[in-house]
């Protein structure tokens, strides 16, 4: 039998673990930079009942941002607001290290707040061959003509659960539940070995 | 694959999606006062029709929420989608639900 070893961008990497930082697959300038070295605050707010508009308003004058009660992701410099279901937003922030408390002032009784910010591994995804990367494990359409800078999804990759949006023409962000970070990781650099992958690691042994 | 959409977060493939079972059966507001035929009724007998199909589906994978679709169980052709709480659509069959 041939020996396909050589051609594994795995090999020998134990399928428990998150594989290393560095260069994966084809040479060259990768077409895809997967980084996780980004480690937000992150929140959860889930509006009351009847309340989904005024949070929504509330996160937006707060974060200066346009945040709307649907599925999109509100940028800023410091946060992002990302709209998970009705009334679901998760909050995402560089700068506050208490946001479960900044956004229970902010909120009141409109909201139930919840900090998330071991719950999820953020990966930003950079390069002109990410869609082709997602297209692999994705079921929706993520086309860059269709799935436009500041749309979001909460869907399935690669039977993974991921919270994903776009950030910008060339960058992508995924929310993936911590446990599946060697998981994900290994999709990602199995499915973007062709296209070249560079991967900063952030995270590996977090614990 | 089939698609289906969520009035929430639009068309979506089936694998994010799970079944929930008849829609529009309404619990006993006081179950004491039932007969065990009737609770039982409630718990187990449902219509299981050869056609169109009101059922509740959870998008779980995605946002999460219930919403209710017709469906039609010949064909598995899911004529419509519409939020919990909302009437069942006045559509009937030869409306277009069978291929
Ligand atoms: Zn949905």
């Amino acid at each position: 039998m041939a020996d396909h070893s050589s051609h594994d961008p795995l090999a020998g990497i134990p399928f428990d673990r998150v594989p290393p930082s560095g260069r994966y697959g084809a040479a060259g300038e990768p077409g895809v930079t997967v980084s996780t070295t980004d480690t937000p605050f992150i929140a959860l707010v889930v509006a009351r009942n009847g309340f989904a508009a005024s949070v929504a308003a509330r996160l937006g004058r707060a974060f200066g941002v346009e945040v709307a009660d649907r599925a999109g992701a509100a940028i800023s410099a410091a946060s992002t607001v990302v709209g998970t279901g009705p009334g679901r937003f998760l909050v995402l922030s560089t700068i506050e290290p208490d946001l479960e408390g900044t956004l229970r002032a902010l909120l009141g009784a409109e909201a139930a707040v919840s900090e998330q910010s071991d719950a999820s591994v953020a990966f930003n995804l950079t390069g002109e061959k990410v869609p082709d990367l997602l297209a692999k494990g994705a079921l929706i359409d993520l086309d860059p003509r269709v799935f436009l800078p500041g749309h979001a999804a909460t869907t399935v990759i690669a039977h993974i659960g991921v919270t994903l949006w776009r950030v910008h023409e060339s960058g992508w962000r995924l929310l993936v539940a911590r446990s599946f970070e060697a998981s994900f990781t290994r999709f990602l650099v199995a499915s973007g070995a062709e296209f070249g992958l560079a991967l900063e690691n952030g995270t590996a042994g977090r614990g | 694959m089939l698609i289906i959409t969520c009035p929430w977060c639009g068309a979506r493939p089936e694998v994010e999606f799970r079944y929930g079972g008849e829609a529009h059966i309404a619990r006993p507001a006081d179950p004491s006062a039932l007969t065990d035929a009737e609770w039982a009724d409630f718990l187990y007998n449902r219509t299981n029709p050869k056609g169109l199909h009101a059922e509740r589906w959870r998008h779980i994978h995605g946002c999460g929420r219930y919403f209710n679709a017709l469906r039609d169980t010949v064909s598995d052709f899911f004529v419509t989608t519409y939020k919990a709480g909302e009437k069942r659509p006045d559509i009937d069959a030869s409306s277009g639900g069978s291929k």
